[in-house]
């Protein structure tokens, strides 16, 4: 069928958009249907893609997640924030400093301000002065000079719904784990209609999406999720609204709490954990906190991980990083190392990490997901296969 | 019969025979072979990425980790003591400079053309070299060592490896033999390259490649000057290796270019002296931006395999600064990328336990 040449441009640009874009052309959310595609591992710890594959591609775009996927990751890690017309965006700053080229743009020259963040005076560009058409305006960049600076200024900063949609583009099922970030802040600053608060808003979105279900239900393995915060009441909010499982994020020893300005002590002792165990299905702390580092050395283990798991919550420490600048001695400047001692010797049941194809190579390599591996391994099995694994060690030995 | 007198025995000897955990009666177990059917690990220098380069900590680290070769250089003090160390002068990884004894020991001599100054190995005995303490020569790797370990010689360094456990080789390097013959001598006219074979052949090294001799005490010999290769080829057949620079480099001894040592008509030449090359990684496949291109691949790797030559790269370190952005900072990506695609036959790397770990963790599915 000839083509003349007023149809061939629409065409070309067409192609030339399709071409751009990097990926298949078509309506989202997925048409694959759901129960084609490759199920969530379940039998082994979850690798959790932190903001992406932004060991090699600037944090929370597109590409970054895309190429997480791409990777093996099981979870697609994000933060969410708000813009100042109440669109909820992924990015991880409360400032646009670091990571875009805010700094370039002359015309939001005049939007720099000084905001108290959980009582810390923080100056730069907030995206909470800015629209989403006006954040869609700034490029990415790479948040570590020592990483590929390649991409810088390429990417723009992508909305949760776009997020969700690449989890629900992908040939196979990958979670989600979106964080409730700076809630106190996002609140002060946006407001929503009826009254609608930033944690009713994010809930919305997932509802949205047809995100819903228990840990490990039916629904919940085809559209996996964990919420996760640092602000305890925003996840105990929550609970009224969803029952998708939710992550109390831990932060460093001198931080306290940025909603109920309670202390690390408190928050991870005995009678903390029994309260909030009835909301969320495990905890996410700073791994410098779960075992302790003295001269880029590793110190005896707390029992952070033994009094967790004793109430069934599980452990997701952050975050894990490639880089000799990030590894402690003990590791022997060996990422593989150290994810090695907090799966086997720590015994975590998840990983937040910048580098989630170095993580899916450990965990392919030492504990291959088999066709008979499909349920949930129980701690008595796992021991049994270590026991089976000495045994013939020694016969072979 | 008392019975008491046939029991107690009996259990004396199943008890002693149970804790020993293997029969009385059977001879000592044969040490497990050298593995020759994956590319070589060859612990450079020991496993520095944790303890001091060239020590007996570092070289019994490596052999612990699985390493198939511990390598070393080679150099010799004033009074022709043979010893492990890579530097020619002391400075960046000894305390030489806090022994007040010797301050008045610096010097600066002509090194391959260029002025150094500093101490300098050949100017001080072995029993001086003994006082002094090795530390890490990296800033950014752990420090908790230095000034613990001293520098040891050829023969300490020959002993860890027929003291392990299983069948681990040696890979010493015939070093700056240029300098060294200059500034040591050697009594009724021995020349640094003799006293190097000499020590192999005290302690029993000898057989071609892959002979039944060999792989009992498996060793390459490597040097950059290629006439102490061929010098050393009258002296023993054991296995030679060629190491490269990377351009402008020339050789030390006879002032060749790197793209003279590395073109068809001399690998026709030298292939009849030594069975591998051993080249820089960027000699092979030169980084642009901190990335690496297949496109400026140099076709060493495939020249030299022509040539039946092995290619054993230099050097492989987990600290991301020292890995392209290809790698994604992953230590063990760059090996897969240079085992599998690249196809070399041998890894010089400061982690010998990484390497080890990559190649466990990936033979069985056939990588």
């Amino acid at each position: 069928m000839a083509m003349n040449f007023r149809g061939f441009v629409p065409f070309l640009c067409l192609s030339l958009v399709v071409a751009c874009a990097a990926r298949p052309f078509y309506l989202l959310p997925s048409k694959i249907a759901t129960q084609n595609r490759q199920p969530l591992q379940t039998s082994r710890p979850y690798n959790i893609a932190h903001r992406g594959s932004n060991g090699e591609i600037p944090e929370a775009t597109a590409a970054a997640y895309m190429r997480a996927i791409a990777e093996g990751a099981d979870f697609i890690e994000t933060d969410i924030l708000s813009s100042k017309d109440g669109i909820l965006i992924c990015f991880h700053d409360v400032t646009l400093d670091e990571t875009t080229d805010v700094a370039d743009h002359k015309e939001f020259a005049d939007r720099k301000r000084t905001y108290d963040v959980q009582g810390v005076e923080t100056t730069g560009f907030f995206p909470v002065d800015f629209t989403l058409e006006e954040l869609k305006k700034l490029r990415v960049n790479q948040r570590y000079k020592f990483r590929d600076q390649q991409y810088n200024g390429m990417f723009s900063i992508i909305t949760f719904e776009e997020f969700i949609s690449i989890a629900l583009d992908a040939p196979r099922v990958v979670g989600i784990y979106p964080e409730i970030k700076n809630p106190v802040l996002i609140n002060q600053h946006v407001k929503w209609p009826n009254g609608k608060r930033f944690e009713d808003k994010f809930v919305e979105t997932l509802e949205k999406y047809g995100y819903k279900g228990s840990y490990m239900s039916k629904d919940w393995l085809e559209k996996p999720l964990f919420i996760q915060s640092f602000a305890p009441t925003s996840l105990v909010y929550i609970s009224n609204l969803t029952d998708s499982p939710k992550i109390f994020l831990i932060d460093d020893v001198t931080i306290p709490t940025q909603d109920t300005n309670q202390s690390y002590w408190e928050i991870t002792s005995d009678k903390y954990l029994d309260f909030i165990k009835e909301y969320v299905v495990g905890i996410g702390p700073w791994k410098d906190t779960v075992v302790p580092v003295k001269d880029n050395h590793l110190q005896p283990p707390t029992d952070l991980v033994a009094r967790a798991h004793a109430r069934d919550l599980q452990v997701h420490p952050y975050t894990y990083r490639d880089e000799n600048s990030f590894l402690h001695f003990d590791f022997h400047q060996d990422p593989y190392q150290e994810y090695d001692y907090w799966l086997n010797e720590i015994g975590v049941d998840g990983l937040f990490t910048d580098f989630t194809g170095s993580l899916h190579n450990f965990q392919e390599w030492t504990s291959p997901i088999s066709q008979n591996d499909g349920k949930n391994k129980s701690k008595a099995s796992r021991l049994l296969d270590k026991i089976g694994l000495l045994i013939s060690a020694y016969k072979n030995g | 019969m008392n019975w008491i007198g046939i029991i107690v025995p009996f259990i004396a000897v199943s008890v002693i025979g149970g804790c020993v955990g293997r029969p009385l009666l059977h001879p000592a177990p044969i040490r497990k072979p050298l593995q020759t059917i994956r590319p070589y690990n060859i612990a450079h220098r020991g496993s520095n990425g944790e303890l001091p380069e060239e020590t007996l900590a570092a070289y019994r680290r490596a052999v612990q980790e699985g390493a198939d070769f511990i390598e070393s250089d080679i150099l010799a003090s004033k009074d022709g003591v043979l010893i492990c160390f890579h530097d020619l002068t002391l400075d960046n990884t000894t305390d030489v400079a806090i022994h007040k004894q010797f301050a008045h020991r610096k010097r600066s001599y002509q090194v391959q053309g260029v002025n150094i100054t500093g101490w300098f190995v050949v100017d001080f005995t072995f029993e001086e070299l003994k006082l002094l303490r090795v530390k890490q020569r990296f800033g950014f790797r752990d420090q908790q060592y230095n000034g613990k370990f001293s520098l040891i010689t050829f023969e300490e360094f020959i002993s860890v490896a027929l003291h392990a456990k299983r069948v681990v080789g040696i890979y010493p390097e015939i070093k700056n033999p240029v300098f060294i013959n200059q500034h040591v001598k050697w009594s009724d006219g021995k020349k640094f390259e003799d006293k190097f074979m000499e020590t192999l052949k005290k302690y029993g090294y000898e057989g071609s490649y892959k002979s039944k001799e060999w792989l009992k005490q498996p060793v390459f010999i490597q040097s950059f000057a290629p006439t102490s290769l061929t010098y050393i080829a009258n002296l023993t057949d054991l296995p030679k290796v060629l190491l490269i620079a990377d351009p402008p480099t020339r050789t030390e001894d006879t002032n060749q270019s790197f793209f003279e040592i590395t073109s068809d008509s001399y690998f026709n030449f030298i292939n009849k002296y030594v069975v591998g090359i051993g080249p820089s990684k960027a000699a092979i496949l030169p980084s642009i931006d901190n990335h690496l291109s297949e496109t400026s691949n140099t076709g060493l790797v495939a020249k030299a395999h022509a040539h039946g030559l092995q290619v054993h790269p230099y050097t492989f370190r987990n600290e991301n600064l020292f890995l392209t952005f290809n790698f994604k900072q992953d230590p063990y990506e760059e090996y897969d990328f240079w085992i599998n695609k690249i196809e070399v036959d041998g890894l010089f790397t400061d982690f010998a336990g990484s390497l080890h770990n990559f190649q466990e963790w990936t033979s069985e599915k056939g990588n």
